[in-house]
């Protein structure tokens, strides 16, 4: 028929996008999963780390010399900031549970009754049980 | 219809396509950052990396027992609620679920020392506690994705008096010496230097990892995006998703070398001899009824990885559900639409009352 003899060039350039894909991973994959590819990104990696490593010394070194706080002083601050979040956090609970939740009963409208009851049992299992 | 009449008419609808292609392509390069996770919810309680949210029922009359979903710890929770129509939570919440959900930010430096435990003996725990005194309804259901679903795992063989009736897990890898690249990658890495050296691993440490298992997905992702520029919903789709992915979250550094360790390289979930917080974590030991849904084509956590679950657990009502489709197009796609969410909401549905 006719209709089946022209090509359509949009679904033509998909099936070619699906293919590079398909093609371009397993190629990849294939390369990747060697382990001397494994070990040369692990090299890579733990040289990168080191580099990044005396580099946060270095910067830290030079941080301190102008008088300025390094990322472990401000990391610091954080946590002490999230414990003071953390501490209030804890009196708030502690403070509602002593009002007996008062203000969550004034605020919080009363939520839907809890008495649902699942629609009839089994109407749209048999297809999901082919699976 | 005659070929030439076919050809002409082919030909009309490729110009227009071309034209609302270089239209609404001008249109996406200037359009500001897609909107997601927009279903209404509150926050009801935080600790640092954590967060638990609460979102607004719609229904008049919700079933008796809440679920509350667990995100897997290197994404962000609203996959689960992209945008109106690709969402699961909206699904739930039009079916008649009270959802919460324990989404995570990005850990800060301070918190490079948070490990497995805190997770599954702290923070899980406290957002029970949390669901329990919110909802005033004792008893809970947990729907958990990814390693969300291995550490709701861990904390249901560890909490067998808890208040947990119901486990949905997600594509939850259990075999972890399955994982491909993963497993062979993880095995050569220096995890202890890697993370002595960062504290907390970087996100874009672990999006190029998910990356490096599919190099040619981005480009393929763009090109598709051209070809189906003149689609609305197709480009929103795309940019949700688009977003979600470059939205990827660091880790704090003992919770990678935890899960590095203990669950991929030392296989422990699986073979039964993981230890967290001086508890064995035995699967033998969840009993609660248990549904488990996994992808046929999933890459990250892979069908050979998810496959053993209901074969370990101590279950005895059991459900699985394998679905055409990958690891993130079995939350949000199409075929997760179609299929599982509605089995998802049956299973549930009946064991919620």
């Amino acid at each position: 028929m006719a209709d089946n003899k022209t090509p359509d060039p949009s679904q033509q350039f998909q099936e070619w996008v699906s293919q590079w894909e398909r093609s371009f991973d397993e190629f990849s994959n294939r390369l990747m999963g060697t382990e001397e590819f494994s070990k040369s990104m692990n090299q890579m990696q733990t040289m990168q780390m080191e580099f990044q490593r005396q580099f946060g010394e270095l910067m830290a070194r030079q941080l301190a010399t102008f008088n300025m706080p390094s990322r472990d002083d401000v990391v610091a601050l954080g946590e002490d900031i999230r414990n003071l979040d953390r501490r209030i956090a804890q009196i708030e609970r502690a403070l509602g549970t002593l009002l007996h939740n008062e203000s969550d009963a004034i605020t919080r409208k009363p939520g839907p009754a809890r008495t649902r009851k699942p629609p009839g049992a089994g109407k749209d299992t048999a297809e999901d049980n082919k699976s | 219809m005659s070929e030439q009449a076919q050809m002409i008419s082919q030909m009309r609808d490729l110009m227009d396509k071309t034209l609302q292609r270089s239209m609404k392509g001008f249109e996406y390069i200037r359009s500001s950052a897609t909107q997601v996770g927009l279903t209404p919810k509150e926050l009801i309680y935080h600790d640092g990396t954590l967060k638990l949210y609460h979102y607004y029922p719609v229904e008049d009359e919700v079933y008796r027992i809440p679920v509350m979903i667990v995100m897997a710890t290197t994404n962000k929770g609203y996959l689960f609620g992209l945008r109106p129509g690709q969402s699961i939570v909206e699904y739930l919440l039009n079916n008649g679920f009270d959802v919460y959900m324990v989404d995570w930010d990005p850990p800060t430096m301070a918190e490079k020392n948070l490990a497995l435990a805190d997770y599954t003996h702290r923070f899980l725990p406290d957002c029970v506690n949390e669901v329990q005194k919110h909802s005033g309804i004792e008893d809970i259901n947990i729907l958990a994705y990814c390693m969300g679903g291995v550490l709701s795992l861990i904390y249901a063989a560890t909490h067998q008096d808890g208040p947990l009736r119901n486990l949905v897990c997600l594509t939850t890898p259990i075999n972890q010496h399955e994982m491909g690249l993963f497993h062979l990658w993880s095995s050569e890495m220096d995890v202890d230097t890697l993370v002595d050296a960062m504290g907390v691993i970087p996100a874009e440490f672990i999006a190029s990892s998910f990356e490096m298992l599919r190099p040619a997905q981005k480009t393929a992702g763009r090109l598709r995006l051209w070809d189906q520029m003149w689609n609305d919903d197709f480009v929103k789709s795309y940019q949700a998703f688009n977003r979600w992915g470059d939205e990827t979250l660091p880790l704090a550094g003992q919770y990678f070398k935890d899960s590095t360790n203990e669950l991929m390289l030392g296989n422990k979930l699986f073979k039964g001899n993981l230890m967290v917080n001086g508890d064995k974590v035995n699967l033998k030991n969840v009993t609660v009824p248990i549904m488990a849904v996994m992808a046929e084509h999933d890459h990250i956590a892979t069908y050979g990885a998810t496959k053993p679950l209901l074969d370990l657990v101590g279950s005895e009502d059991k459900r699985e559900l394998v679905l055409k489709g990958g690891h993130v197009s079995l939350i949000a796609g199409p075929n997760a639409a179609r299929r599982m969410w509605p089995a998802v909401n049956e299973w549930l549905g009946e064991r919620s009352v």
